[in-house]
């Protein structure tokens, strides 16, 4: 789909006569405050990390910026096609193919090309007109990350997850070469040999999956070169925050408010699971802030078994009691010995 | 439109790799990422020092983009590289904890 950039000037925050120098810094302030390892999971400073390095890319080198403030957003295009005789106007729908954008549903695609020999990464377009005059294209596909996020009971259950997303795939059109004949770009990928299409796959995510756990998926990154394989998908995995657990490793802790006579006394009470309920018994006496160990009821362990569970009591005084409620508490303050107070300084002591 | 049924391949990336292998992945030159494991900028399998020949497991690549991407992009050093993400990693631990115990007392 064709969406009109923005301009490349307003994107740095920089006037049409600023300097290379201001440039430059205006760029490595805002690539520090956007980049997408500095911010993972952010889909906004994604996108605007990847504006920020198509307008520094043009803006940095001055022949770029020669033609771009000469021809504006279309300008690769524009002067190579006037030279090639291949017509005026620029396609529609030109846009960067340097990174696969987001499906629907809440996996992203965020596919960073990285090129160690110092040319500009992903610079398809100026490899196309080039010198060379023909693409050059880096063989393999390019690997692609990604972040899928799951709920707990989802990761820890594992099982069959569907994704959907916009990979690059080889265009059908001219099988990846980006010309349908001498000279002439092939229509449906501009020339690049690559289309971006949707994909759907299904991933079978293995049981006890953790937050940060990254899976590898060969073969469905990017479309390589005719000829080559695909780059490979990794998947990073993000875990919702539960309202109800938190996650210590392999163990889950859950709160559990009481009531001060189930303390006292001790009682037989349900405790979520992430499975569901159980039965839990609290010994009497039992203190605010005790934890109780629930064995074998955290989270399933990548190599087998399962973490624990710890229920940390919470007792909560009732806001409000009844006449009769009030008789009883009076009655136990005038019969009852003890000393918080007194009992915390002892304890303090001790430790 | 039926989905794909892909496998998942390598789980949290373990699977041990040579240098050579890194490189060719990545693109990079092998001598560097050698000077990277020699800085102990890299996570190796074995031990320090590493047996020879030196492996790391297959998340050193994705470690490896992500040092390069900072080099390139923000223009820090490979060991300054290595230390943002160290804390990139921290800081995202904590928001977790905070976003948990947000989402636990509704605050």
């Amino acid at each position: 789909m064709a969406t009109k950039t923005r301009d490349y000037y307003e994107v740095l925050g920089v006037s049409r006569t600023a300097s290379e120098d201001e440039i430059k810094a205006a760029y490595r302030k805002l690539a520090r405050k956007y980049h997408p390892d500095l911010n993972p999971g952010d889909r906004g400073a994604e996108e605007r990390f990847k504006e920020l390095q198509s307008a520094n890319e043009v803006l940095s080198d001055q022949e770029k910026r020669t033609k771009y403030d000469k021809y504006g957003e279309n300008w690769r295009y524009a002067e190579q096609a006037e030279a090639a005789g291949v017509g005026n106007a620029p396609p529609p729908g030109w846009q960067d193919f340097r990174t696969g954008g987001a499906g629907a549903g809440a996996q992203d695609a965020s596919g960073f090309e990285f090129n160690f020999s110092g040319e500009d990464a992903g610079n398809i377009f100026e490899e196309l007109f080039g010198r060379a005059g023909r693409a050059r294209r880096p063989t393999r596909g390019r690997d692609v990350e990604a972040t899928l996020e799951l709920s707990l009971e989802d990761a820890n259950r594992g099982g069959r997850q569907t994704l959907q997303m916009q990979a690059t795939d080889v265009c059908p059109t001219c099988q990846g070469t980006g010309f349908v004949a001498e000279n002439q770009i092939c229509p449906t990928c501009r020339g690049t040999g690559q289309v971006i299409a949707p994909k759907t796959i299904e991933v079978n995510i293995p049981a006890g999956v953790r937050d940060g756990s990254t899976l590898r998926l060969a073969g469905q990154g990017g479309a390589g070169a005719p000829g080559q394989s695909a780059g490979d998908l990794y998947l990073r995995i993000r875990l919702r925050p539960h309202e109800k657990f938190a996650v210590r490793g392999d163990d889950l802790e859950v709160e559990l408010p009481i009531t001060p006579w189930e303390a006292v006394l001790g009682a037989i009470v349900q405790v979520p699971t992430i499975e569901g309920s159980v039965e839990m018994t609290i010994p009497a006496g039992a203190q605010e802030g005790k934890r109780l160990r629930l064995r074998g009821r955290g989270l399933t362990k990548r190599g087998g078994g399962r973490g624990d569970e710890y229920v940390r009591l919470n007792i909560v005084v009732p806001p409000t009691s009844s006449d009769e409620e009030r008789r009883l508490y009076e009655e136990l303050r005038r019969s009852s010995n003890f000393d918080a107070r007194a009992a915390s300084q002892r304890k303090g002591a001790a430790s | 439109m039926t989905p794909d049924f892909v496998r998942v391949t390598d789980y949290d990336l373990d699977e041990p790799l040579t240098l050579e292998v890194v490189a060719e992945a990545t693109g990079i030159r092998v001598t560097f990422i050698e000077r990277l494991v020699h800085l102990g900028l890299l996570e190796t399998i074995g031990g320090e020092p590493p047996p020879e020949p030196v492996l790391v497991p297959r998340r050193t690549v994705l470690r490896l983009r992500q040092i390069q991407r900072l080099r390139r992009d923000l223009g820090v050093n490979a060991a300054g590289a290595s230390i943002i993400l160290d804390l990139v990693e921290r800081m995202e631990g904590m928001k977790r904890e905070v976003a948990e115990t947000r989402a636990r007392f509704g605050k």
